[in-house]
């Protein structure tokens, strides 16, 4: 097992990372950036070193200077956490030609299931579903018909030069496809400077459904069952649930088969989460993975009564996992809110600032992993979630009580949070019947604009 | 006297019918008188004894120690002058001269310019010689030869020119 490890993160997932460390009886190794020098992951690892200014492009994505305080400090691995440099199949590299482990897979399958396209084209070769499309741009109104005849329609007409959910339109058959082919192809030569599109499925209301996978040395790849994370706004995900209201145990076992078949074509290691798009019949396709920890893994781990943090840096260290881990089935319903420093009034601006009075809500069923502390100021730099409430129960009745009691228990002044929002997404009649997909924020907006007027 | 004591005091004087109690030791008074239905009153001059029930205060800071300095201090440095210094520009290893025996770069007192190498910072098996950025006069050494330092760590105080 590790002496020490390095966490090159900051602030919830940082203190995350820290306290799996202290309960494996791992040293602990804190970098930094200036402004974080009072943050709470800093303050709870054993030592911390600064690694540069509050710009993470200086500080907390400088590869080189997080490789000199791993040697300086003298660690046996890094914990890379979530976004910054935990998909950087480059960092992967240097950890492993200066003789540091990283906790997470290899550089290689980074590269092949980070990339959207290859991670498509190994999901295509395992037989998993991916969203059917047109193998290329359609040229003409006739290869457009074809293509859609062959998809199935409804088809979405996709700008090959778009992106972000721009330069896309649908299409019901074949006379609003023509129309549309043609207007898209319009619209795209003005905005990306090529009227080149092509055509996938349009899956309606679509639940975001993703499958926690772990791998070990030895090859062998468990699934810790799905998460669903429907509940978006622009694409930014703002409460996930474990299990999913959409999902039985034959669709779980199928599109967990689905998961562990991918992750076995890539030889992965590790922690890391297959997302899909399901539709209402029971269809699911495949959209991409990420090969690291997620933001919402404690709905996992509360479900299944699994520590992942623990069990990345156990795999990391060689160890196997454990044969219970296999065919596990849900036991209790978890569902995670996340807390962002950001004025819902305001279209959601974030609101870095003091916190001048923090109290976070207790009592059974409720856990909250947060870098907050009452006197903490948010430093503008990093993104706006301050905190991660999570509510767990024996089933989802539960979990949603006691999530609203949480909710309405909780004290955050000096700073504008999105709770009043968790307040009233978890008392929304759909909600609670568990009927959602990934476009119930938009139309919970537009609901509240039309009761309002 | 501390809570046990004041307690012992308060059961002696109801056992005893006692009405009033006075006590005083080294500035601190402390006197408990049994209140019109018989229940004891305490008061105290010296506040910290009895302090009154607190509502919940706006915190002020996490009382959590600041790290343990091994291998690199993150103790933020106190400023004994306002003169500016010389500060790490990135994580590694000190040292004051280019090689063990050499002498070192800069001493106190001596005169640097922008282009001066003032010591070398050795990161990943590099030694990196590190300028001073600006012309002035060394005059305080504040990073110690072959100790790892921070980003931002200051290494020397300089008096501008």
């Amino acid at each position: 097992m590790f002496d020490k490890i390095l966490i090159a993160n900051r602030g919830e997932i940082a203190l995350r990372v820290i306290r799996a460390c202290k309960d494996l009886g791992i040293r602990t190794l804190a970098v930094y950036s200036e402004p974080d020098h009072d943050s709470l992951h800093v303050q709870a690892a054993d030592e911390a070193i600064c690694i540069g200014p509050g710009p993470s492009p200086q500080s907390y994505l400088k590869i080189d200077r997080i490789i000199s305080a791993a040697e300086v400090g003298d660690v046996d691995a890094i914990h890379p956490g979530y976004g910054f440099l935990s998909e950087s199949a480059h960092f992967a590299e240097v950890c492993q030609s200066c003789n540091i482990r990283f906790i997470g897979p290899s550089p290689d399958s980074i590269r092949r299931m980070g990339d959207k396209s290859l991670a498509r084209e190994n999901a295509r070769k395992a037989g998993v579903p991916i969203p059917p499309g047109s193998d290329g741009p359609v040229q003409t109104e006739q290869e457009a018909i074809k293509a859609a005849k062959k998809i199935g329609y409804p088809v979405m007409i996709k700008a090959v030069a778009g992106g972000g959910g721009k330069g896309m339109r649908p299409a019901h058959n074949d006379v609003s496809l023509v129309k549309g082919f043609l207007a898209a192809r319009m619209e795209a030569e003005k905005a990306f400077g090529n009227p080149e599109v092509y055509l996938e499925k349009f899956i309606e209301d679509p639940h975001h459904i993703e499958f926690q996978i772990l791998g070990d040395k030895r090859g062998k790849i468990v699934h810790l069952g799905e998460r669903d994370c429907s509940i978006q706004r622009r694409h930014q995900k703002l409460l996930e649930e474990a299990p999913s209201p959409l999902i039985d145990n034959d669709l779980r076992k199928k599109m967990g088969r689905a998961a562990i078949k991918l992750a076995e074509a890539v030889h992965y290691e590790n922690a890391g989460t297959m997302e899909f798009l399901v539709d209402g019949n029971g269809n699911y396709y495949f959209l991409e993975m990420n090969t690291r920890i997620q933001v919402e893994h404690p709905v996992t781990e509360e479900v299944y009564g699994i520590d992942l943090v623990k069990e990345q840096i156990k795999i990391a260290a060689g160890e196997r996992i454990p044969s219970e881990f296999e065919n596990l089935r849900p036991q209790r319903h978890a569902i995670e809110f996340r807390i962002n420093a950001e004025d819902p009034a305001m279209d959601f601006r974030p609101c870095p600032g003091t916190i001048s009075l923090y109290y976070p809500p207790g009592g059974i069923g409720i856990r909250m992993d947060s870098h907050m502390y009452g006197g903490y100021s948010i430093p503008p730099f990093y993104d706006s979630m301050i905190g991660k409430l999570i509510a767990v129960g024996p089933d989802r009745a539960t979990a949603i009580a006691r999530m609203q009691r949480a909710l309405d228990e909780t004290i955050i002044r000096g700073v504008k949070t999105t709770i009043p929002l968790g307040q009233r997404i978890v008392r929304d009649q759909d909600f609670r019947r568990g009927k959602y997909s990934t476009h119930f924020l938009e139309r919970f907006f537009e609901k509240k604009v039309q009761n309002s007027s | 006297m501390d809570i046990k004591e004041i307690k012992a005091v308060i059961d002696l004087m109801r056992k005893n019918s006692l009405t009033e109690f006075e006590y005083e030791k080294d500035g601190t008074k402390i006197r408990i008188r049994r209140g019109p239905d018989g229940e004891p009153q305490v008061f105290a001059s010296s506040p910290s004894l009895i302090p009154a029930p607190a509502v919940l205060p706006i915190a002020t800071g996490l009382p959590l120690s600041t790290p343990t300095p091994a291998p690199a201090a993150v103790a933020p440095a106190v400023a004994q002058e306002k003169l500016p210094s010389i500060n790490s520009p990135m994580v590694g290893t000190f040292y004051s001269s280019p090689a063990p025996d050499a002498p070192a770069y800069v001493d106190v007192g001596t005169v640097v310019n922008a282009e001066t190498v003032v010591c070398i910072i050795e990161a990943m098996k590099v030694m990196n010689e590190i300028k001073a950025e600006m012309s002035g006069t060394i005059t305080e050494i504040l990073a110690e030869n072959g100790k790892p330092v921070e980003f931002g760590k200051p290494l020397f105080r300089i008096k501008p020119a």
